[in-house]
């Protein structure tokens, strides 16, 4: 099990370089989190890495094995490459909205915004939107082609800065407000970003500031309505790859990569102070600011390292299919990544990576082929494939309604809610509904702590969470997903 | 000047809309704290019964005579009232009542699924393009009589005014001198000690989601009558405005979300006319961020306690 080894000092410094230099010391720790995970969890961290090997190692399967296995034994169509890639591109979308809505508890309801900023983020750097400048670098351009034309490689640490950056704006004058304000924020953010790369496409301005004057004429900001194409592809110099979606199963491999990245960050986040902070903000804000958590500040970090996740994924995106427009940043594409979130499981990595994959094979491949066969028996019959938010809108309701916690849950999360479900059925028995549960189990467990320690958990796979779950939500440093 | 004028006008006929469906925003939100996300999407459905009743049922059209016209608009809104209230009734049964003691944002996350639902039914059954009806009223310019012509008042804005005006006087009236209203009000302000009091607080939220149903059926007929057009996703729109208008008004506050929307539809209407009809979208969220950054309480301030 992890040790905690509480230090007087702060062993990173103080103020945010302390923060940024905590996050550096996550990143750094990857290869003796993987060594220790070996060590303590030898067999899951074995599956996992067999698990690794054969996402490695699909594209083969996929020719070879996979097509005879569908073909014969599991009669439902395989997602092709570009399923694959949007399935990695969603799963570093949905670990990001993870660590704001999972670990953090900040409900982000235009996240779409950050995935649109990194996607133009890649737009503006690589194509030949700047087209009366011309800046070639290590790009796969002939020299002297107009625009600006950065390497990928270069594009996506900046597509982290500008995403993370406008989290960071947008979150500190926010965070202070409640729960379902900040949500409905977050969504009129996401509402204006799109809007605003859409009607920027003629703009004239001028001003003068004494000797400086600044002017523009009938400008093409952001290309307006048609976007900005076409985009450079991801190209890895030496090998002579192109990253895009006539490139096969390669994109694949390069979305893999970034969400290996997205992975190993986030979990050694979460299992980092940040994240104690994080659980413990979720869980009673008043009672982690009395901890000493600077809340604005850990909610802040959540929010920003959550977007930067997020420009990630949108310059990705926008690199891979070679164009932009703002009709692809949608509420309901924010939602999308919500409904992964809470399908897999809100707050475990394994869980919304599990709705990601799920959700986007759904989309992309289940439901289309589903119309397509239904459009074959009935060509009258609505496609499924154009209401595939009529499906996914009945899985929010169903899902709050019969099982919050999502079906890989989060072993705290899942507590936390059935805490609630309980006081729910206790408060149907009692016709009034008045008495308040929770204080009442809170009191109870007061008076008998040996409740709590019979409920270190459920081990995980394992669902119930029966009437005993209803443990407060101690800060289990042990745990084990 | 004139334009000003003119844009005023339009602005006020949007704001009454508005007022309607934000009432209901602001009902619910002030009751049990949710912020009903299906309620822009029960108002869009609200106006594609009226469509259907108007033009497939009833078959109106500016022919028409007076009486007949009367009297079926007057059914025509009866009837989507009910339905509407029903439909908002039956969607807190199934989608928020279950869910009364989970945390704050799962009620707010069902809301979400339940208004893509209905978007999706209502693009199910009517499809994706816009549904539009002819003009019932006549197009004569009200203030001509007066002599003036420089600025137009149709009969579609005296109607909004006609419907609008009543309802907002009788919900008032109820919130405040029934005993219904006065349960709701307590239920409100404390709905455990409302309990104890005898308040059947189950009833008194179903009773304010019909309210909140009726007056978004209200406001879907006066918005196909007034617009005459309507579309599958343009609950999601509306729907914020009226929040916004809510918000901006200070939620829980019933004067204060008519404030917000006579507001409200000002800035809808002079972004329109002098801005771009692109922007206004982008406004309206700036407004309603900077509302709630700056004064969360809103112009009016909440009526209630804040029971975070």
């Amino acid at each position: 099990m992890t040790t905690l080894v509480v230090k007087d000092e702060d062993p990173y410094g103080h103020g945010i370089g302390g923060w940024l230099s905590h996050v550096g010391a996550v990143i750094f720790g990857i290869p003796d989190t993987y060594r220790r995970e070996l060590r303590l969890h030898r067999r899951r961290t074995i599956a996992l890495t067999i698990m690794t090997v054969i996402l490695v190692t699909y594209p083969i399967l996929n020719s070879a094995f996979l097509a005879a296995f569908s073909r014969n034994v599991f009669p439902l169509p395989l997602p092709d490459d570009t399923t694959v890639t949007l399935m990695m591109i969603f799963g570093i979308m949905a670990i990001g909205l993870n660590i704001v809505a999972g670990f953090a508890g900040l409900l982000d309801l235009g996240y779409v915004a950050f995935y649109a900023l990194g996607a133009y983020t890649a737009a503006f750097l690589a194509s030949p939107h700047w087209g009366s400048i011309s800046v070639v670098f290590l790009a796969n351009v002939p020299e002297g082609f107009p625009g600006i034309h950065l390497p990928f490689w270069i594009i996506v640490p900046l597509a982290i800065i500008v995403a993370g950056t406008f989290g960071a704006l947008l979150g500190a004058p926010t965070l202070r407000l409640r729960g379902d304000y900040l949500a409905i924020v977050t969504l009129g953010f996401g509402e204006i970003v799109p809007v605003v790369f859409r009607n920027l496409s003629d703009v004239t301005f001028a001003f003068s500031l004494g000797p400086i004057s600044i002017g523009a004429q009938h400008l093409n900001l952001t290309g307006g309505s048609l976007g900005i194409n076409p985009i450079d592809a991801p190209y890895l110099p030496f090998a002579n790859v192109t990253f895009n979606a006539s490139a096969g199963y390669a994109p694949v491999y390069l979305g893999m990569f970034l969400l290996l990245f997205a992975i190993l960050i986030a979990r050694n986040l979460e299992r980092s102070r940040i994240g104690r902070a994080w659980m413990a903000i979720r869980e009673d804000e008043l009672a982690a600011e009395m901890m000493g958590v600077n809340t604005l500040r850990t909610k802040l970090l959540a929010f920003a390292l959550g977007a930067s996740f997020a420009g990630v994924a949108g310059s990705l995106q926008a690199s891979y299919l070679g164009a932009t427009t703002s009709d692809f940043f949608t509420f309901s594409t924010s939602i999308l990544v919500l409904i992964m979130v809470i399908l897999g499981g809100i707050g475990n990595i394994w869980g919304v990576l599990l709705g990601a994959v799920a959700l986007t094979y759904v989309d992309k491949t289940l439901l289309p082929y589903v119309g397509q066969q239904v459009q074959q028996i009935a060509p009258s019959f609505p496609n499924p494939a154009q209401f595939n938010f009529l499906l996914f809108g009945l899985i929010l309701v169903a899902m709050m309604r019969f099982r919050p916690e999502g079906f890989l849950p989060n072993r705290q999360r899942a507590a936390e809610l059935a805490a609630h479900t309980q006081a729910d059925v206790e408060a149907k028995v009692d016709a009034i509904g008045a008495v308040d549960i929770q204080a009442e189990t809170e009191a109870a467990i007061e008076a008998d702590p040996s409740a709590v320690l019979d409920n270190t958990g459920p081990p995980p796979g394992q669902d119930e969470t029966g009437p005993d779950a209803r443990s407060p939500e101690t800060i289990d440093e042990e745990r084990d997903l | 000047m004139d334009q000003v004028i003119q844009t005023f006008i339009i602005g006020l006929s949007n704001g009454l809309i508005f007022a309607l469906v934000a009432l209901g925003y602001t009902l619910v939100y002030g009751i049990i704290e949710l912020i009903n996300f299906a309620h822009g999407d029960l108002f869009m459905i609200s106006s594609m019964i009226a469509l259907f009743l108007i033009a497939t049922v009833f078959r109106l059209s500016a022919a028409t005579p007076v009486l007949e016209l009367v009297g079926v608009i007057l059914l025509v809104i009866a009837v989507t009232m009910i339905v509407s209230a029903a439909i908002n009734v039956a969607i807190e049964r199934i989608a928020y009542r279950p869910l009364r003691h989970a945390p704050k944002l799962a009620p707010l996350i069902s809301a979400i699924g339940v208004s893509f639902v209905l978007q999706n039914i209502a693009n199910l059954i009517a499809g994706p393009a816009n549904k539009s009806i002819d003009n019932l009223f006549p197009t004569t310019n009200l203030l001509s009589a007066f002599g003036i012509t420089t600025i137009a008042v149709t009969f579609q804005q005296a109607f909004v005014a006609m419907v609008t005006i009543p309802l907002l006087i009788a919900l008032t009236w109820f919130v405040d001198k029934t005993r219904q209203g006065r349960a709701m009000r307590a239920t409100a302000q404390d709905p455990d000690t409302a309990g104890l009091m005898g308040v059947d607080v189950n009833r008194t939220i179903a009773l304010t989601f019909l309210i909140g149903g009726a007056l978004a059926g209200a406001a879907g007929v006066v918005q196909i009558l007034y617009n005459n057009v309507t579309v599958y996703n343009l609950g999601f729109r509306f729907g914020l405005n009226a929040f916004t208008s809510a918000v901006l008004g200070g939620i829980g506050n019933l004067s204060g979300a008519v404030v917000g929307a006579l507001v409200l539809g000002q800035i809808n209407a002079f972004s329109d006319r002098f801005l771009s009809a692109n922007w206004t979208n982008a406004i309206v969220f700036a407004v309603l961020i900077a509302v709630l950054v700056f004064k969360p309480t809103g112009l009016l301030g909440q009526q209630l306690a804040d029971r975070a």
